[in-house]
């Protein structure tokens, strides 16, 4: 178990530059996950850490020691890869084993672990068969066995539930964390999924476009989003944005969208004329007759929840509300919006106001 | 009813041409070797033999020595080839300047045909003219001369073969290098495997079903191998290079020995078929032992 430290990490590919000086610390025993969109870095930062890409500039450390030029096989680390990456001529029993066979650890004691190993992970009966021969899950979870058995200092993940389907990564969704809480090892986590970032994740680290956007806890990061990007990122459905101004209306400041609708806004002391981008979650939009009202455009429900589409501007406005709604399209229904729970970013620098 | 019809009627003329150039000829060859024939002898008819021939190459010494340096030969050239094929493919891998122009010329001595091959490293091996014994004299002071050192004519054999076949062995490792996987590669170098580990426990186990169908061809080939060393050495000095397959062209050829000829050649594709087979049960069978 170990500290991990990436201090001011660039990378360049020629004149291309597409990291751009990223800090994260990582505490002992932490799990963090780094979540973004496609492209925006986090898998060359975590290959980075295993000492499979080069840094450009920039320290990371693993414990206290400085791993810029130490090898993977030499960072004491473990990885599962998005494809598993198991060796396919290797039966199971041999996959597992297989760090511990280029240790030169004794037989005994690498079929001692490897068959703790598979009793951690239900493998047990499993242990002959070869990767073809078993299911997405169970490769998975072959790739976990060959991660723990050599009882690392650091885990990483990368994107490891992506091939899965949808039930299978809720559960192998659990298993990790169970994992986690039990070995209490360090993980940094891949995943441009939110959903798997926020129910895991310690601390989660936002990426884009090779810097971090943001880092906290999950729920910090729902409650606070410091940035339109990091709102619009975390929480499903996202965020609804609309642009508009600041201005004052009997005594109180209102937000008034470009189409000239005023809408709640907490009491923030901007000046009038402001130029902002108003969040708000559709869960924390209610319907009521004292509401700001709109015209319906499509109404979801979904049994448990009823998602409702309604036009304000040209915006198309999203709100989930628990109740059952039987408006129809072109109705017109009242959004009604707490200040307290509007995120307000400047328009320009699109950051937290 | 029509499908199967259409099925063996689109398969017609493949089949056809094998029997017509395969099964044919060879039951042709069969039926002869059971006789005694040598249309330019004391009596040219086909005289019934039962099994004299087989009986009387199982006490050729001649044809048992052919088998001795035949196995050698193969043994040397398709290792080497295997060796240095890989050694190639790895490099071919890599980006360096004049990769695509090393890489055509390197498969050149593929295109050639056999017979060429055998003329041009005659002429370049002949003593006093040739390029190799030239070079050979004048700057390491080593005599080389084919037509009299037994082992010398082996060598060059060899080196003829590995000089002609290696390309084959490097085309196809490439093809199977390529289409690996990086992940167990990256996986492996996390998993704390140096590079001559990854090298026997991933990257072998992984090329090894192109290595075996390689070394098939190979052996299968090498085996037969008749034209380049009937044109290098004509199977001497003495019987040095008289592998089989030079021992049946003269048997069969120069002695119009027909029967006997036969008669050896069903035996070294029984040889062939065995050594494959061992080969076969050895290394393939067990492992696809559990695989699905």
């Amino acid at each position: 178990m170990a500290r991990v430290k990436i201090d001011n990490v660039f990378k360049r590919y020629g004149a291309l530059q597409v990291m751009h000086g990223v800090n994260v610390d990582i505490e002992d025993g932490e799990f963090v996950v780094l979540v973004g969109p496609s492209g925006c870095g986090k898998s060359t930062l975590l290959r980075m850490l295993a000492g499979l890409e080069q840094i450009s500039d920039g320290t990371i450390s693993i414990g206290e020691r400085v791993v810029n030029d130490v090898p993977p096989k030499e960072r004491d680390i473990s990885m599962v890869f998005q494809s598993y990456a198991l060796y396919p001529h290797k039966t199971v029993a041999e996959n597992i084993g297989f760090p511990l066979k280029m240790a030169k650890r004794p037989k005994s004691e690498i079929q001692e672990k490897v068959n703790h190993a598979a009793s951690i992970l239900d493998l047990a009966h499993l242990l002959d068969r070869y990767p073809k021969q078993l299911s997405g899950g169970q490769r998975q979870r072959v790739a976990m066995g060959r991660a723990i058995v050599r009882n690392p200092q650091v885990f990483l993940f990368d994107e490891p539930l992506s091939n899965l389907d949808a039930k299978l990564r809720v559960s192998m969704r659990v298993e990790i964390k169970e994992l986690h809480q039990r070995l209490g090892t360090t993980i940094v986590y891949v995943t441009h999924d939110q959903i798997e970032a926020m129910t895991m994740a310690d601390k989660i680290v936002v990426m884009r476009d090779g810097r971090v956007e943001q880092i906290g806890a999950p729920l910090d990061l729902f409650d606070r989003p410091e940035s339109v990007f990091v709102g619009g990122f975390i929480g499903s459905p996202s965020m609804n944005f609309l642009h508009g101004t600041v201005s004052s209306q009997e005594g109180r400041q209102v937000f008034r969208t470009d189409g000239g609708l005023a809408l709640p806004m907490p009491q923030a002391g901007l000046a009038d004329g402001h130029q902002v981008t108003y969040g708000i979650r559709p869960e924390h939009i209610a319907i009521g007759d004292e509401g700001v009202p709109v015209n319906i455009v499509v109404t979801e429900p979904t049994g448990s929840e009823t998602q409702i589409f309604a036009r304000v501007d040209n915006d198309l406005i999203n709100a989930v509300v628990r109740d059952r709604i039987y408006a129809r399209p072109g109705e017109q229904v009242g959004f009604v919006i707490d200040p307290a729970n509007v995120h307000l970013f400047d328009r320009q620098t699109e950051r937290r106001l | 009813m029509q499908s199967k019809f259409l099925g063996w009627a689109l398969l017609a003329p493949t089949l056809l041409i094998l029997a017509l150039f395969g099964v044919v000829p060879f039951i042709y060859v069969l039926f002869v070797s059971f006789h005694q024939w040598n249309p330019f002898g004391a009596n040219p008819d086909m005289l019934f033999n039962w099994a004299g021939n087989y009986r009387k190459l199982v006490f050729d010494a001649q044809f048992l020595a052919s088998l001795g340096v035949t196995a050698a030969f193969v043994f040397f050239a398709v290792l080497s080839e295997l060796v240095l094929g890989y050694a190639l493919a790895q490099a071919l891998m890599r980006d360096f300047p004049g990769k695509a122009f090393f890489r055509t010329i390197h498969t050149l001595p593929l295109i050639m045909a056999p017979i060429i091959v055998g003329s041009v490293w005659k002429l370049m091996t002949t003593p006093s003219i040739g390029i190799i014994p030239n070079i050979l004299s004048n700057w390491l002071g080593y005599d080389l001369n084919i037509g009299q050192s037994a082992w010398q004519a082996f060598a060059t054999t060899v080196i003829m073969d590995i000089w002609h076949w290696t390309p084959l062995v490097t085309l196809t490792l490439i093809a199977a290098l390529v289409s690996l996987p990086a992940d167990p590669f990256e996986q492996a170098q996390i998993d704390g495997a140096n590079r001559r580990q990854i090298f026997w426990h991933i990257t072998l186990p992984m090329i090894r079903p192109a290595i075996l169908a390689t070394v098939f061809i190979r052996m299968m080939d090498a085996m037969r191998t008749v034209d380049e060393v009937l044109m290098l050495t004509g199977g001497g000095p003495g019987s040095a290079t008289r592998y089989v397959g030079v021992h049946i062209f003269k048997e069969v050829f120069p002695r119009t020995n027909y029967g006997y000829g036969s008669a050896v050649s069903v035996i070294v594709l029984y040889l062939t078929i065995v050594v494959c087979w061992l080969m076969y049960v050895g290394l393939i069978a067990p492992r696809n032992k559990g695989k699905g």
